[in-house]
């Protein structure tokens, strides 16, 4: 209420001395230990979010080294096996011409998966410091990661259909690599360290942040 | 109770340890990292050895596709193919498993397996959609591992862990064999070949042969090797005989093997057995192997031996007793004549001798000795009709000279030969071939080549040309004169006359006048001869007929006879020409005159008239005179004649002259009469003749 004459200021719960229920968005006051309506537990900032999202993010960085040195798929043409990785697949369609093809599995592949460890580690990195930014760029940011994470499956979800359908003997096999499994790994990681970040620290202040 | 939450509050900023205050889920990461690095580590420790091949050529290997195998199952991959430093060969680079990596020592090839269709059959038919593959060999001991190797450019003949036995084969051609070719028993494949390769001195084939295992215990010292390659045809003293193997032998050829006898002695790992041409003949070789104490003996023989060979049979009365082992010529020193003696050496079976199965060879040469004085000699033989190969006969001759078996001390005896009996065909052939040589034939061919080039000329000659028409002209005078009225009607007046004349016959036969016939006949000869004298008409011919039996009284009687066949051959020429045409018409009327004066004979009663008939047939003879006068006309036409007459008529006024005495003319004339009498039986004839055959008189015939 004393921030009420700030309109450019961002008023918060907890600067309120309110806690919202995160799931079913009860307000309550603040020391309510549990959602009156649905129970669960009330806490204003998840103090362990951050560690959370640094936890599961190294771990989706660490699964996608693998992901891009191992082959992605196996395919068995007549006898004879091809594997390839996610850049070598990548190299492959550009060199067959396939560009738009090429850039499709590389903007899915490589680009929005490097650039989820980025931005997650930029808005964990960025809460942990305190650096204050007056818009709400680092909200948006963070919709757009959480909301693209279930794209960046699209790899997986092409060589598990792939595998499923292509499956005659001598012919043509097709079987998953080492690269597919790593790579569910590291999007479910990057998925997970997503949504354990806590978007309310992004309003709170350098000052602030020790108080959690 | 509100205000409990401040000294919450308070706790809150309190620094908690770091390892407090750390979150469980940082075991997530960790746990990533872990199955990371265990990933990475279990790939690298999956890497396998990586190792080097050299092959000559590497078509269709591809690197990252190509496989290595191991008795068909991958092991490796290759990694990389590149080139040796001096672009020599190819070096393939491959990972192979690591549990494989002990075995590969020494004796561990690669080859290259690829789709081959052979006489054999269709391999490697798979790799013709996935692609070629590698494939190693090697056995199952661990030797001292190696990374680098040849690789071969065909898969080895065997395996290194080969069950069975390898021994080597030896041929004069290697044509017959090619690597990998089968090798039966009974016709059951057991084997197989490699690769042919030269004798370091290049005077023969080895080839190594590889027997299967259970198979191998076939071979042994008695065993023998033909080769059963495509089909043979064998013409000898057997017959036609026609063998024909599988068709992968007669593609790739093949080798087959037997026991030749029984109880042969085991083979060590080194032996080297003989590719025979043909099963007879390695089981013929059979001689070679059995012939136990085989005595040796030779055979001079004083003839040619073309066509005896080292093996051939020597037979005793039909049975083979032994072979022909080494044929020679030997200087000999004691014979001038002969100074080079051919030598046959023959191995002697004393078994089939008939000598008992110890038999020294001293006992063996006794046996030949006391045969050879009984009469035993050697021979030469032919094997067959139609082969020209020998063989050496042991036969017993009871008719020959002594001899004895000439024992040389350690060489071998020398047994006596007798010259065979062979017919010399090759001789007799030459001989043919030479006779056929000796024919003039070119100079026959000359001739008839002139021969023809003459006819030719002449049928081109315009003067042969002129002959058709000419011959046409004359043909068409004869048919003229052949037509002509009166020439046919000759025969219808002759044969009148002589119906008349038969009937005339029969008349005076059935009176019974042959008695009267005879005198009227004689009366008729007398009047003739009053005739002859009185008639005024004819003295010209009584003048020749005097002449000529003139002449035939004369000592020239022979050179009148001559001129007589000179009369008549130009009287012959006289009748063809123009004049003779006449006769027929002149004959018609004497004829008829004849005719009539029978008739009237007929009509005045047969004796009575007979004077008259007799004067008609004066008459007759008046009318034949004229005739005859016509035909002298004839002849007097005729210069060359007339002079031939008028020789008779000098050789006949020689001849009366040389007479001189004229009362004797009178019984000349009567013998001419005669003579005149055959000449009307000539006539007669000619009559007859000219009844028959008409055309003779014109003729000339």
């Amino acid at each position: 209420m004393e921030n009420t004459g700030k309109p450019t200021s961002v008023l918060t719960a907890r600067a309120a001395g309110l806690v919202g229920c995160t799931r079913c968005g009860r307000v309550h006051d603040q020391g309510v230990a549990l959602c009156v309506r649905c129970g669960s537990t009330l806490q204003s900032r998840d103090t362990l979010a951050l560690q959370k999202v640094w936890a599961w993010w190294w771990a989706g960085l660490i699964a996608y080294v693998p992901a891009n040195i191992y082959p992605m798929l196996r395919m068995t043409q007549f006898g004879r096996p091809h594997e390839s990785s996610i850049m070598g697949g990548v190299i492959d369609l550009a060199q067959h011409g396939d560009l738009w093809v090429a850039f499709v599995v590389f903007f899915a592949s490589i680009i929005i998966p490097i650039g989820k460890f980025i931005a997650i580690a930029y808005l964990a990195w960025s809460v942990k410091k305190g650096i204050r930014t007056r818009d709400v760029g680092r909200l948006h940011m963070y919709e757009i990661v959480e909301f693209i994470g279930r794209w960046s499956m699209i790899d997986v979800f092409v060589v598990a259909i792939l595998t499923a359908l292509l499956q005659m003997d001598f012919i043509v096999t097709v079987s998953p690599g080492i690269a597919a499994f790593s790579f569910t790994v590291s999007v479910v990681c990057t998925m997970i360290s997503a949504q354990s970040f806590d978007p309310r620290t992004i309003w709170d202040t350098e000052k602030e942040t020790p108080r959690v | 109770m509100s205000d409990q939450q401040p000294s919450e509050l308070d706790l809150q900023p309190i620094k908690r340890s770091f390892w407090r205050n750390l979150s469980p889920l940082w075991a997530v990461p960790l746990l990533s990292l872990v199955l990371a690095l265990g990933l990475a580590w279990q790939s690298f420790s999956d890497r396998g050895v990586l190792i080097e091949i050299l092959f000559d050529e590497a078509s269709g290997v591809t690197a990252g596709e190509t496989l290595i195998k191991y008795r068909d199952v991958t092991i490796g991959e290759v990694e990389r193919v590149d080139f040796t430093e001096d672009l020599t060969k190819v070096i393939v680079y491959a990972r192979v498993n690591k549990a494989v990596v002990p075995y590969l020592d020494e004796d561990a090839t690669f080859w290259v397996v690829e789709p081959e269709v052979s006489a054999r059959g269709i391999s490697g038919l798979s790799t013709v959609l996935s692609g070629v593959y590698i494939q190693g060999a090697w056995d199952d001991r661990i030797g001292t591992a190696k990374t680098s190797f040849d690789g071969a450019s065909t898969p080895p003949s065997v395996l290194p862990n080969y069950k069975g036995t390898r021994i080597t084969l030896r041929a004069a051609d290697g044509q017959m064999v090619s690597a990998g070719a089968p090798i039966f028993y009974r016709g059951l494949e057991v084997g197989r070949l490699g690769t042919p390769r030269l004798t370091s001195t290049g005077d023969a084939i080895l080839i190594d042969a590889y027997i299967d295992a259970p198979h191998d215990k076939l071979l042994n010292s008695a065993t023998r090797f033909w080769d059963t390659s495509g089909f043979s045809v064998s013409f000898g003293s057997g017959g036609l005989a026609l063998n024909v193997e599988s068709i992968a032998t007669i593609l790739s050829g093949g080798i087959a093997f037997d026991s030749i006898f029984e109880n042969g002695g085991s083979i060590s790992t080194s032996a080297v057995f003989d590719i025979y041409d043909e099963e007879a003949e390695a089981r013929r070789s059979i001689f070679v192997g059995r012939v136990q104490n085989g005595v040796a003996v030779s055979v001079a023989f004083g003839e040619s031996v073309s066509g005896l060979t080292p093996g051939a049979p020597v037979q005793f009365a039909g049975i083979e007793v032994g072979e022909v082992s080494e044929i020679r010529a030997q200087v000999n020193d004691e014979n001038p004549d002969q100074a080079i003696t051919l030598l046959a050496s023959l191995n002697l079976d004393p078994l089939r001798l008939g000598m008992p199965n110890d038999a020294t060879t001293e006992e063996t040469i006794d046996f030949l000795r006391v045969s050879v004085e009984n009469g035993m000699r050697a021979r030469l033989a032919t094997s067959g009709i139609f082969s020209s190969s020998l063989i050496v006969e042991l036969v017993m001759m009871n008719d020959t000279p002594d001899a004895s078996l000439i024992l040389r001390g350690e060489d071998e005896p020398i047994l006596p030969s007798v010259r065979s009996n062979i017919p010399d065909f090759t001789a007799t052939a030459e001989g043919m071939i030479e006779r056929i040589n000796s024919l003039p034939i070119e100079e026959l061919l000359d001739q008839a080549i002139k021969t023809m080039a003459s006819i030719e000329d002449l049928a081109a000659d315009p003067d042969l040309r002129t002959v058709a028409p000419a011959t046409r002209t004359l043909l068409e005078d004869t048919s003229a004169l052949i037509n002509s009225p009166d020439l046919q009607a000759i025969p219808t007046d002759l044969r009148a006359t002589i119906t008349d004349l038969r009937t005339i016959t029969e008349e005076l036969r059935s009176a019974d006048v042959s008695g009267t016939l005879t005198r009227a006949l004689t009366a008729a000869e007398t009047t003739a001869n009053n005739l002859s004298t009185a008639s005024e008409n004819v003295p010209a011919l009584i003048e020749d007929l005097r002449t000529l039996t003139a002449k035939a009284n004369s000592l020239e009687a022979e050179a009148l006879i001559t001129q007589a066949t000179t009369f008549l051959a130009s009287a012959d020429a006289v009748i063809n020409t123009d004049g003779a045409r006449a006769l027929p018409q002149s004959l018609t009327d004497a004829l008829d005159e004849v005719r009539l004066a029978v008739a009237e004979l007929r009509g005045g009663g047969a004796v009575d008239n007979l004077n008259a008939a007799l004067n008609s047939a004066q008459a007759a003879a008046e009318s034949i005179d004229v005739a005859a006068s016509d035909f002298r006309v004839t002849m007097a036409d005729l210069p060359r004649l007339s002079e031939q007459l008028k020789g008779v008529l000098a050789t006949a006024e020689r001849v009366i002259a040389s007479y001189g005495n004229r009362s004797d003319f009178s019984d000349e004339t009567i013998r001419a009469l005669r003579d005149v009498s055959d000449a009307a039986r000539a006539v007669e004839a000619l009559s007859r003749q000219l009844e028959r055959d008409p055309a003779s008189l014109l003729l000339g015939r």
